[in-house]
């Protein structure tokens, strides 16, 4: 090559990228050297040097360069060695996206979409949703604007790779010289490099969700400590007492029955730990400060005691009993002791049964609907006129109305918008509901009447869960806020901000201290009440998170998606334990069984699922290591006549009940 | 490029009035509206999600257009889906049917009904994890579907199953050798190639496909054959064969094939020529018959049962035809004695008093119909003795081993006379619950256990022959075996051991009491009907007895 043109090549590279005074520098050098032959840097007869010169001199922004370099380094991908390949491919999806944003950026439009489609296929199957979001992206100026995108170009993604594929990604690089990939790749992607063999290609669920900017952030945060152990008052841990006493001696059935009037007389009898308890709900009562000076010694349980961090409400004697009572009644549930599922079918909703929701014992059942209202139907006064409803007698187009003609239900109108979530306190004497019209709403089942409106969110709120003691509540909104409320302040006490999308649904830890929520941006986190901090960030789900349940030991979640998945969680390691497959449609509502050892499942494919989820914990505690392979086993599937499940509840006596609006057939 | 092209920007910019847009413009604006357009959906997808819904209605996009803060699009009701139709002329050009309204149209239609109100109703969807099969639950059929397809495709099953693949599998020599026999059974020779045939089909391995073709075939023959004699018994005897064959699984087929044999045994006329023997074609159905039952009778339960009722519906009916009747006779004498003790004797007095006039020649002047009923008579006969030979045979005193001790109670018994008998047997009736009595009383008394069956007749023989003058009246060997037992008892020859033996033999010997007694009255109730033509069936040592 003419040293001339060489010389000309380079000067004009370094003007083109802005190094004037080098360029300048270089010029002012020739001129000084035009007649000795020497020269600094032999770049003139080293090939090498000249290749690079001549490939920085290439037009840099010439888009069918991406194209070009991509499927070249995807083939070369595909036809990696078997066993380094996944790594490889891996590695593809962020490549891909960020030439495509690149191209985008760039205002090269029709070449980004382009190249988007003819490599579409690819990540279709595990990035799908996230192709969805990107394919709208079509000018810089959206770029900008969609968060989704944001994020992408802002973070780098953590890829994990072995010695060996990484060193095999690189040689490949050099030997092509495909510096368009290497910047992209140098830029976007974080190599966590390890030795040794790669690892097999499914465990790694992190591997291929692309999470923003929040990848090390949720590994900071999950580093964090969070107590799920259950509250150390709880009545569980009350009905031991008693249940221990009743072994101990007979006469403790009466006793049990004799502290509804006079607790004394128990704590008496259960030593000193029960009068400390007495002290504390009387304490409580008064002054919530002084629980800080509770006896922590007392609580050797198997599962770790907590201290509850917010003053929670007196449970009055009467409701107390009840609930003992119920507990006391429990039938034990197994993979061979199934429960029994009574199903509460809508009928004639004309499509507008936006949410449903039962009471803690089943007795009452609202609805929310699209046209604001809602309606509560008392099951039990039901059951009494249309004789023995609950043994299935009734024809599923046997009108329930009273004979008078006047409807069964309670009309609760009230809201201005779809109602998107109801929820029955404890005791089932209030209903909170949540709606399109951004507030929330206090009804009281007894007065009929509306008493509190919430006004906090700013958009849809989606989701409202009383906590398991009454008094406070959770909501969650479209504004990607979840909120602590109280029934008497009408601000919210604390907002959890820090999802990138809507915030689906909510979901209260069993000892209170914490909130699970769900949202459309994949993920699932755990919320300190108290201080309104992010504690887990639990990465896995490939859609947006749709219902959620905690197991009842505190230790275990499940959240199920739009696609039917319904992953189970260990709160203490973030960690999903094993995903359940089985749903083909979203999984509306997931409810754990009073002892945990079942969990049920609602979907919109019209099945009840039953799953056992004492398996998978204790092999979990047997073989930590081997997680992934262990699966929990569906033990039934319940389908129904072509009604979607919205609501699943187990009551405290381990019946479960659901509910859903028959749709008919599409014919 | 934008999947909106840019004419559809011009189209809408045109349709709110804007005339002079730029291209330029429309190019730049249609990937915006790509964009927008793509938020709205997924807005409006979330809204459908938290609705609890799989499909998208225009009220989600309203929801979605509210989030956006963009004024919702009047007038589409979540109704019916729209109906898109194209714009003659342009490929691509769509329109939604807004058809005009006619205001007093509106006004003057009826209302509509009233939409039912929302109702919840309530069922088990499972009990204890089991779902009830109510109307209100998804039909079992669809909850098991893959599960119980299975059963009913092999309840479908053999009809298809077994003669599908025969049809194909057939070969083409066993279609020959199918052929060969039925031409053989047809020629109507009782050729020696048609024994050697027989042979054959009662040996050969392998013929089991052909089966079905060999019942289908006899079973049209003889429906279609009943007049051709020598077919008849060509195919009887094909049956015959098929049965001896070891090889072949009959069973299934012998329903189709009782119907043709029972013809074979029963049918009023077979041939049609005076010479043709058919009472020996009966005679060889009813062995046939028998073997069927004997062979088959225990995994049928009901064969035999069914086939007696046959017969002996057709042996009582006094319209059918002396043949039939001979038939009848035939089949239930070749079914053992049993079955002619508990079927014809019952009814041979009646039916002996019925055959009479036509035994009588001077009465009856058809020499066929007499021919015919002293043929009848001779079968009913020799069923009857035979029955009585072999009952008599079975019981042990008399032909027991020890033949001096026999010779000995033959000398004394030889003096009874019938008339006598008779009354004895009235009068051993009579005491026979007290005999009963006794050997139930004293397990004791039953003190046989230790001896052989020999031993013990060898004891009760001196005790008959000592109590013979006491107790002349003593007809039947096991009253005499009693009398022993008690007599042995009364002598205080107890044995304790083996209890539990005792009480075995006791029931058999309270059987073989029951038994000797019936077939002493037997005996002599045919004494009575058939007169000395009884006697030559009777063994001669029990004819000593007798006489």
């Amino acid at each position: 090559m003419d040293p001339e043109q060489i010389n000309e090549f380079v000067v004009g590279y370094l003007k083109k990228k802005g190094f004037s005074s080098a360029a300048k520098d270089l010029e002012d050098f020739h001129h000084q050297n035009n007649g000795s032959s020497l020269s600094p840097i032999d770049y003139h007869n080293d090939p090498e040097l000249t290749k690079l010169i001549r490939s920085f001199s290439q037009q840099e922004d010439d888009p069918t360069r991406y194209r070009e370099c991509y499927s070249k380094l995807r083939s070369w991908a595909y036809n990696s060695l078997d066993l380094y390949k996944h790594e490889l491919l891996r590695v593809m999806y962020p490549v891909f996206i960020h030439c495509y944003m690149d191209l985008v950026g760039k205002g090269h439009t029709q070449e980004a979409r382009a190249f988007f489609n003819s490599f579409r296929k690819d990540h279709e199957m595990v990035h799908l949703r996230d192709l969805q979001k990107l394919e709208g992206v079509l000018a810089p100026s959206h770029l900008e604007e969609m968060e989704f995108a944001r994020s992408l170009r802002k973070s780098k993604v953590n890829i994990k790779i072995c010695q060996y594929s990484y060193d095999l990604l690189l040689q490949y690089l050099h030997r092509t010289e495909s510096t368009l990939m290497l910047g992209i790749i140098n830029e976007h992607i974080n190599f966590q490099v390890y030795s040794g063999q790669p690892t097999s290609s499914s465990d790694d669920i992190e591997a291929v969700t692309i999470v923003g900017s929040f990848q090390d952030t949720a590994n900071h945060i999950n580093q964090k400590e969070i107590q799920w152990g259950l509250l150390e008052d709880s009545l569980e841990d009350r009905l031991e007492k008693t249940g221990g006493l009743l072994s101990d001696s007979e006469k403790g059935q009466g006793e049990s029955k004799d502290d509804a009037d006079d607790s004394k007389k128990r704590s008496t009898e259960t030593g000193k730990q029960g009068s400390s308890i007495k002290k504390l709900k009387k304490d409580k009562a008064g002054n919530a400060t002084a629980k800080v000076a509770r006896l922590e010694t007392s609580t050797v349980p198997p599962t770790p005691r907590v201290k509850p961090e917010l003053a929670l409400p007196v449970m009055s004697t009467d409701v107390e009993q009840s609930i003992l009572e119920d507990l006391r009644n429990r039938v034990q549930l197994s993979s061979v002791a199934m429960p029994s599922v009574s199903f509460y079918t809508f009928v004639n909703t004309h499509n507008g049964l936006n949410c449903a929701s039962i009471s803690h014992d089943g007795s009452l059942v609202a609805g929310g609907f699209s046209d604001s209202s809602i309606k509560v139907w008392d099951m039990a006064k039901i059951g009494q006129t249309g004789s023995g409803a609950l043994q299935g007698e009734n024809d599923t187009n046997d009108p329930t109305i009273a004979p008078n003609g006047r409807r069964n239900y309670t009309l609760l109108l009230g809201h201005s918008g779809p109602v998107y979530s109801a929820t029955f306190s404890p005791p089932g004497d209030f209903v909170l509901s949540s709606s399109a019209d951004t507030t929330i709403r206090l009804w009281s089942t007894q007065l009929n009447a509306n008493l509190v409106c919430y006004k906090g969110h700013n958009y849809p709120v989606w989701d409202v869960q009383f906590s398991p003691f009454g008094h406070y509540f959770a909501s969650c909104s479209h504004d990607r806020t979840a909120r602590i409320w109280s029934m008497d302040r009408i601000q919210p006490l604390r907002i959890m901000a820090g999802h990138l999308s809507d915030v689906d649904c909510v979901q209260w830890h069993p000892n209170c201290n914490y909130i699970a929520t769900g949202s459309s941006d994949k993920t699932v986190r755990l919320w300190d009440v108290q201080t309104g901090e992010c504690v887990r960030i639990f990465i896995g789900h490939r859609s947006m998170v749709l219902s959620l349940a905690m197991s009842p030991d505190g230790r275990y979640m499940s959240s199920g998606d739009e696609d039917g998945t319904i992953m189970m969680w260990d709160l203490s390691t973030a960690r999903c334990i094993t995903p359940l497959m089985g749903h083909n449609s979203c999984v509306w509502s997931l409810a754990y069984s009073g002892e945990g050892s079942l969990l049920a499942s609602g979907s919109a494919d019209c099945t009840v699922k039953l799953w056992d989820v004492t398996s998978s914990t204790k092999s979990t505690k047997a073989e930590e290591k081997n997680v992934s392979s262990n699966r929990l086993r569906s033990l039934r599937t319940f389908p129904t006549k072509s009604t979607p499940v919205h609501a699943l509840r187990f009551s405290r006596r381990n019946l479960l009940f659901a509910a859903g609006a028959i749709s008919k057939p599409a014919s | 490029m934008s999947i909106v092209p840019k004419e559809t920007v011009e189209v809408i910019a045109q349709s709110i009035g804007i005339t002079n847009l730029l291209p330029e413009a429309a190019l730049m604006l249609a990937p915006d509206v790509e964009y927008r357009v793509r938020e709205i959906m997924q807005e409006a997808i979330k809204c459908m999600r938290h609705s609890k819904r799989t499909t998208l209605t225009a009220s989600d996009v309203d929801g979605a257009l509210n989030l956006r803060n963009v004024e919702p699009i009047y007038g589409f009701a979540s109704g019916a889906p729209f109906r898109f139709r194209k714009a003659i002329g342009h490929r691509d050009l769509f329109y939604t049917d807004d058809r005009e309204v006619d205001f007093k149209e509106v006004i003057e239609a009826p209302l509509p009904k009233a939409p039912l109100d929302t109702e919840i109703v309530c069922h088990w969807l499972a009990i204890e994890g089991v779902q009830p099969a109510i109307p209100e639950n998804a039909p079992l059929e669809v909850i098991r579907a893959p599960a119980e397809n299975k059963p009913h495709e092999q309840k479908d099953g053999p009809l298809i199953d077994i003669r599908l693949p025969v049809k194909h599998v057939l070969s083409r020599e066993l279609q020959l050798y199918f052929q060969k026999i039925a031409e053989l059974a047809m020629s109507k020779s009782n050729s020696a190639l048609f024994k050697e045939a027989l042979v054959s089909l009662a040996s050969d391995s392998g013929l089991h496909p052909l089966v079905p073709y060999f019942t289908n075939f006899i079973a049209d023959e003889v429906s279609r054959g009943l007049n051709d004699f020598q077919l008849l018994f060509n195919l009887m005897h094909t049956v015959r064969s098929l049965l001896q064959n070891p090889h072949i699984h009959i069973e299934p087929y012998l329903h189709q094939l009782m119907p043709s044999v029972v013809t074979c045994l029963v049918s009023r006329k077979l041939g049609n020529r005076f010479a043709d023997n058919h009472w020996e074609l009966r005679d060889f159905t009813a062995n046939l018959v028998a073997m069927i039952c004997k062979r088959y009778g225990t995994v049928y339960i009901t064969l035999q049962s069914r086939l007696t009722k046959t017969l002996i519906n057709a042996l009582l009916d006094p319209k059918k035809a002396l043949t039939q009747h001979y038939g009848a006779i035939q089949g239930l004498a070749a079914l053992g004695h049993n079955v002619v003790r508990l079927l014809i004797v019952p009814n041979l007095e009646p039916y002996l008093r019925l055959l009479e006039p036509e035994l009588d020649d001077e009465k009856q002047k058809n020499q066929t119909k007499s021919y015919e009923a002293w043929r009848v008579y001779g079968a009913l006969l020799r069923a009857t003795g035979l029955c009585i030979h072999d009952r008599l045979k079975i019981f042990p005193p008399l032909p027991s081993p020890s033949p001096s001790f026999l010779h000995k109670g033959k000398g004394k018994i030889i003096n009874t006379e019938p008339q006598k008998r008779k009354l004895s047997v009235d009068s051993s009736e009579n005491r026979s619950p007290q005999k009963r009595l006794t050997t139930k009383d004293g397990p004791d008394g039953v003190q046989s256990q230790d001896h052989t069956g020999a031993a013990l007749m060898e004891v009760d023989n001196p005790v008959e022959n000592d109590k013979q003058p006491q107790n002349s009246a003593q007809p039947s060997s096991s009253e005499q075996t009693s009398d022993a037992n008690e007599s042995e008892s009364r002598n205080g020859m107890v044995k304790e051991s083996g209890r539990g033996r005792a009480i075995t033999m006791k029931a058999i010997l309270d059987q073989i009491w029951k038994d000797d007694l019936d077939s002493g009255r037997l005996l002599v109730k045919l004494h009575e009907l058939y007169g000395d033509k009884i006697l030559p069936f009777i063994p001669s040592t029990e004819m000593s007895v007798f006489l």
